[in-house]
């Protein structure tokens, strides 16, 4: 596989779809997110993206705090509660809110 | 106005590699299982990493990302002239092999996380917030939700509830009361590994600190050679007058013996010259003497007596 080089020039911002989505203007939203990947590996590779991040921010560290644990049982929890609303629904004291 | 110029380096990569090294944000660690090579460039910063566990927590080791804060690049977007699809190109804004790789010599691991408020949320959360909202905004807003979600019963309590809190208490609990031990334990083995590693270096360093230190003495040695060489010159040279002596006796001794023999056969003949004439004289005396002459001497002799 032979490296390739691509000389871009951009005068003086960023081209969109090398933006990270803080940085789009709200405008620009619709735009960027059809340029996003939404091929399987392209989700995949967002999966594994999101995934290296939290892990080497919050766990690949030398003194780890339980935060790093922490937060992905709180997001399963809610996750997980959820998917269960459904059924929780049936369970709420009043009716009409 | 400034142009930058930024120039893709786009280097293709194996498909379940690619998306992990697209990364943006930019917090430079530098662990990887997982090598990013190909043929044409060995300057590429990921090399193979042995993993670092920290504390009890994951194995696994995450992919490299550039320490530059890059403008993020999209796999996709990029595809060449030709059609051929870059879906799985690397891009990294890295001028073209000018410089030195971003991740070598690999760093460190960062010290501590991010940091994280009551374990839960993030801090960047809250800084999010401070210039609108001050101090307290998050924490207003967090209640806010919490009563919303009570009132309106997005949250219904349960007697899951109780459950729920009683667990959440003795989490807390367990957190605030083994959390220092378990950190200690997992600092001690982060060490002993990491003592391990350091003996390992040390002794290769000693290996070849030594090979060097015998390479420097044998090459010390090469300048004594010459008494070596002075040694054994000086033994042929005795073996080589030995010989000759030795030969020279030799011929000394052998020459004698013949000169001897001659000697000896002329003594030889002389003596048998001299018995031979004495035998012969007395002999021819012996027969001249005739009885005549016998008893003429005999009556000189009786006449001596009478004298």
């Amino acid at each position: 596989m032979a490296s390739v080089v691509f000389f871009s020039h951009s005068s003086l911002s960023v081209p969109l779809k090398d933006k990270k989505l803080l940085e789009v203007k709200l405008g620009e939203l619709p735009s960027w997110i059809l340029m996003r990947d939404f091929s399987p590996s392209g989700i995949v590779g967002a999966f594994r993206r999101g995934y290296y991040r939290y892990y080497n921010k919050y766990i690949n560290v030398k003194k780890g705090s339980i935060a790093g644990i922490t937060m992905v049982l709180a997001c399963y929890v809610v996750f997980n509660y959820t998917f269960s609303y459904k059924e929780l629904k049936h369970e709420r004291r009043r009716k009409y809110h | 106005m400034k142009t930058t110029k930024n120039f893709y380096l786009a280097r293709p990569v194996s498909g379940h590699l690619a998306p992990a090294l697209t990364d943006s944000p930019i917090r430079g660690h530098r662990n990887a299982k997982i090598a990013v090579w190909n043929s044409a460039d060995h300057a590429v910063p990921s090399g193979t990493f042995c993993c670092r566990h920290s504390g009890p927590l994951s194995e696994e080791c995450s992919l490299p990302r550039s320490r530059t804060l890059g403008p993020v690049t999209e796999r996709n977007a990029l595809k060449s002239p030709n059609g051929q699809d870059f879906n799985r190109v690397l891009q990294a804004t890295r001028t073209f092999h000018t410089e030195q790789p971003h991740l070598a010599p690999v760093p460190p691991l960062p010290e501590y996380g991010g940091k994280v408020r009551h374990g839960l949320i993030p801090e960047e959360f809250f800084q999010y917030l401070y210039p609108k909202t001050g101090v307290t905004g998050p924490y207003v807003l967090g209640t806010g939700l919490i009563l919303y979600a009570l009132s309106k019963e997005i949250y219904v309590i349960t007697g899951e509830t109780i459950t729920g809190l009683a667990v959440i208490g003795l989490y807390i609990f367990g957190v605030k009361k083994f959390g220092p031990s378990v950190a200690a334990f997992a600092d001690k083995l982060n060490e002993q590994k990491l003592a391990q590693l350091e003996e390992a270096k040390q002794a290769s360093i000693k290996q070849i600190q030594d090979a060097v230190d015998m390479e420097k003495a044998q090459q010390a040695l090469v300048q004594k050679r010459h008494y070596l060489f002075d040694v054994q010159r000086n033994n042929i040279a005795l073996a080589l007058e030995v010989t000759y002596r030795e030969r020279l006796h030799r011929v000394y001794k052998e020459v004698k013996n013949r000169l001897d023999y001659h000697i000896s056969v002329q003594n030889m003949m002389r003596r048998k010259e001299q018995e031979h004439m004495i035998n012969w004289v007395e002999k021819h005396v012996v027969q001249s003497i005739s009885a005549q002459q016998v008893l003429n001497i005999f009556d000189v002799l009786t006449l001596y007596l009478y004298l």
